[in-house]
């Protein structure tokens, strides 16, 4: 009698790319089918207030993604050891902690920056999108798909903000990151609104981007 | 085992310490930086009175500013005050105009910055007050620069937070700012009449005289809390420029002599 | 009077909503009820004259530079500045405000509990109450000025977030463009309203 192994060879499961078509969704996502401030509507908060200008939003924009990629990697990473009785309050720690850091950094290299931005900074840490991401995707995934989520996310939020800025920068003040641009190609006297500098001229214009993304998108909020 | 109490505690105590102690030790590695960011902030401002800082780097203006300012404090009848409350050294940069502008008039301190030549103090060009008042919206601040004369003004740099930009927030553009020099603070007989923005701009020459100025159309709110600003400081430092003029009057005689 | 004009600013003027866009956030995502808006609002406003004034405190006896020193007598810590812990400590003290009036309101009004269900623990991270608390350490104001401040915002938010559920209610029977529906109508109300409040800017008493 002869018994017949069969040899089952081991598939190994294939390593996943670091950027594959999964992974990508991620990053391509929340720009503008998932965006987290017009979609997800969250982090409108914080940030409309600085959009006057072009300069202060950058500096947001980079503040803000800083703290996403960190906040998710490091909850990824110990999301076993996290008591779930604790969840918010070590979510909200960590987030505090990285928020200060950033604070402090700008404090002490980019002071003109950090006076301008003032409290904003700090609401960093209330910013519906950072604790979201983390609620939503980082307690549940592996560190390198929240590190990207937390990128996509933050880059969907970015466009919109500088978006506004670019807009309100430029009706209301002629100018550009500052530099006069209406005066450089020659329409010396364009008008400025004086809407565009108030909270209301902010209002209006993430209505008006809403409103063509929304068309681009086909999404219909009921 | 890892939801009981005891978990709990632990893990919150070692998160509580890491990141407490991540912290503390980013506050100690970064404070030097921030104190020199906030001291070449302030620095500049004072500068930024009586000189044209433009194009000059951060080390650079502290290093300016240290051959050329002289800073005391005085209080209300203009005597000089070295120690705070609390008989700790007093430093004229430090002193919060802000804070200070909540006290009474009485209690605060008040900062006199005197402008002379790199390395000559005696040799003084200016005397910068810094000044505090209420705008439209927020609070808005700066610093007047006399001449030796203690009358006529020879700089001024305003700053705010919360004006409009375009209106109110003109206050701080080289075009506002210049409106003052050559302005006096006293009139002929040695009153106190400070510098007033007219409303609206564009005011005829006869109208605009040694006290007065163009306003800023359309800001005649924030205007007026400029004039306000400058008149009541100028008032709160006439102790010290009344004794600062009888000093150098006396000089003067034991020149003459 | 000092502090009424510091009250009718901050409802008014400095509308925590209209003229900083904060704790919109949390409200336009879900709310579209005027009794719902109220009873958020109610919390709000509570949370905000609590946490308000017990930031203050933190902030002027144990985290300004030098403050260590003066509550303990310890003049060895005169130099000691823990305001870097500000974000952290003014967190927690919400969070553990938001825990405490959620267990107050569980206990005393289940009704109301079960209506406002998800809204309750998300005042925590609401920006309004942290702005208010951040604002305040900013402004250098006294407690006083403090609590008056921390109560007129809350009045400022409540006002604006029932005005706004309002007319959203109102909005179920109107013609809306299909990109506008929902967020992009939101925004551009709040803008109008926001031209609205503008006209209060300047009153003094």
């Amino acid at each position: 009698m002869s018994t017949q192994t069969v040899e089952k060879t081991i598939e190994k499961k294939p390593v996943e790319q670091v950027l594959s078509k999964r992974r990508k969704k991620f990053i391509n996502d929340p720009l503008n089918d998932d965006n987290p401030i017009t979609v997800q509507v969250l982090g409108i908060c914080s940030a409309l207030a600085v959009t006057t200008q072009m300069k202060p939003t950058l500096t947001m924009a980079i503040s803000v993604i800083f703290v996403m990629v960190f906040s998710n990697l490091i909850i990824s990473l110990i999301r076993s050891l996290v008591p779930t009785r604790v969840r918010i309050i070590v979510q909200l720690a960590i987030i505090a902690t990285l928020v200060t850091l950033v604070s402090e950094v700008l404090m002490a290299y980019q002071y003109d920056m950090y006076k301008e931005l003032s409290v904003f900074v700090g609401l960093i840490i209330t910013n519906c999108i950072v604790m979201g991401r983390l609620e939503a995707f980082a307690l549940a995934n592996k560190p390198w798909d929240s590190v990207l989520d937390a990128v996509g996310n933050g880059l969907g939020y970015s466009w919109i903000i500088l978006a506004v800025a670019f807009f309100r920068e430029i009706f209301g003040s002629g100018k550009l990151f500052g530099w006069p641009l209406f005066e450089a190609i020659g329409l010396e006297n364009f008008p400025n609104n004086g809407l565009m500098v108030t909270p209301v001229g902010a209002f209006f214009i993430l209505g008006l981007i809403i409103w063509v993304q929304r068309n681009k998108t086909g999404y219909i909020e009921h | 085992m890892q939801q009981s109490n005891l978990y709990v505690i632990v893990f919150s105590a070692v998160l509580t310490i890491i990141l407490g102690g991540l912290l503390a030790l980013a506050n100690q590695g970064l404070k030097p930086m921030q104190q020199k960011a906030i001291d070449l902030d302030t620095k500049k401002k004072i500068l930024g009175a009586v000189t044209d800082l433009e194009g000059i780097k951060g080390d650079d203006i502290i290093d300016l500013y240290s051959q050329t300012i002289e800073s005391i404090v005085v209080n209300l009848d203009g005597e000089l005050v070295e120690k705070n409350e609390k008989g700790f050294d007093i430093e004229a940069e430090k002193v919060n105009i802000a804070k200070n502008f909540k006290k009474d008039s009485e209690e605060r301190m008040y900062p006199v910055f005197k402008y002379h030549k790199a390395g000559d103090a005696d040799a003084i060009e200016a005397y910068i007050f810094p000044v505090y008042g209420k705008g439209l919206w927020g609070p808005i601040w700066g610093f007047i620069a006399l001449e030796t004369d203690l009358n006529t003004i020879k700089g001024t740099s305003f700053d705010h937070k919360t004006e409009t930009p375009g209106l109110g927030a003109r206050i701080t553009s080289t075009e506002i700012r210049d409106r003052y020099n050559g302005k006096k603070v006293f009139d002929d007989s040695g009153n106190l009449v400070s510098i007033s923005m007219l409303k609206g701009e564009n005011n005829s020459a006869n109208v605009l005289d040694d006290h007065h100025i163009d306003g800023l159309s359309g800001a005649t709110l924030t205007a007026n809390g400029v004039n306000d600003m400058l008149e009541n400081y100028f008032k709160y430092y006439l102790g010290y420029i009344k004794k600062s003029k009888s000093a150098t009057e006396k000089v003067e005689l034991l020149l003459k002599e | 009077m000092e502090l009424i004009n510091l009250g009718i600013k901050s409802i008014f003027i400095d509308n925590m909503v209209f003229a900083y866009f904060l704790g919109m956030c949390s409200f336009l995502a879900v709310s579209k009820k005027v009794n719902t808006a109220l009873g958020l609002g109610m919390a709000v406003i509570f949370v905000l004259t609590i946490t308000v004034p017990i930031n203050w405190l933190l902030l002027e006896y144990i985290l300004k530079e030098g403050a260590l020193a003066n509550s303990f007598g310890i003049d060895i810590l005169a130099t000691v500045d823990l305001s870097f812990l500000s974000f952290i400590m003014y967190i927690a003290v919400i969070a553990a405000m938001v825990q405490l009036v959620e267990m107050v309101i569980e206990k005393f009004s289940p009704a109301l509990y079960g209506s406002l269900g998800i809204f309750l623990p998300l005042i925590a991270v609401n920006c309004a109450i942290l702005g208010a608390s951040l604002w305040m350490a900013e402004r250098d104001y006294t407690l006083v000025e403090a609590t008056v401040f921390g109560f007129s915002s809350g009045i400022g938010w409540l006002l604006a977030i029932i005005a706004l559920a309002a007319i959203r209610e109102k909005l179920k029977y109107s013609d809306v463009p299909d990109g506008l529906k929902g967020l992009g109508i939101t925004m551009l109300l709040t803008g109008l309203m926001g031209i609205a409040f503008m006209s209060f800017m300047g009153i003094e008493i």
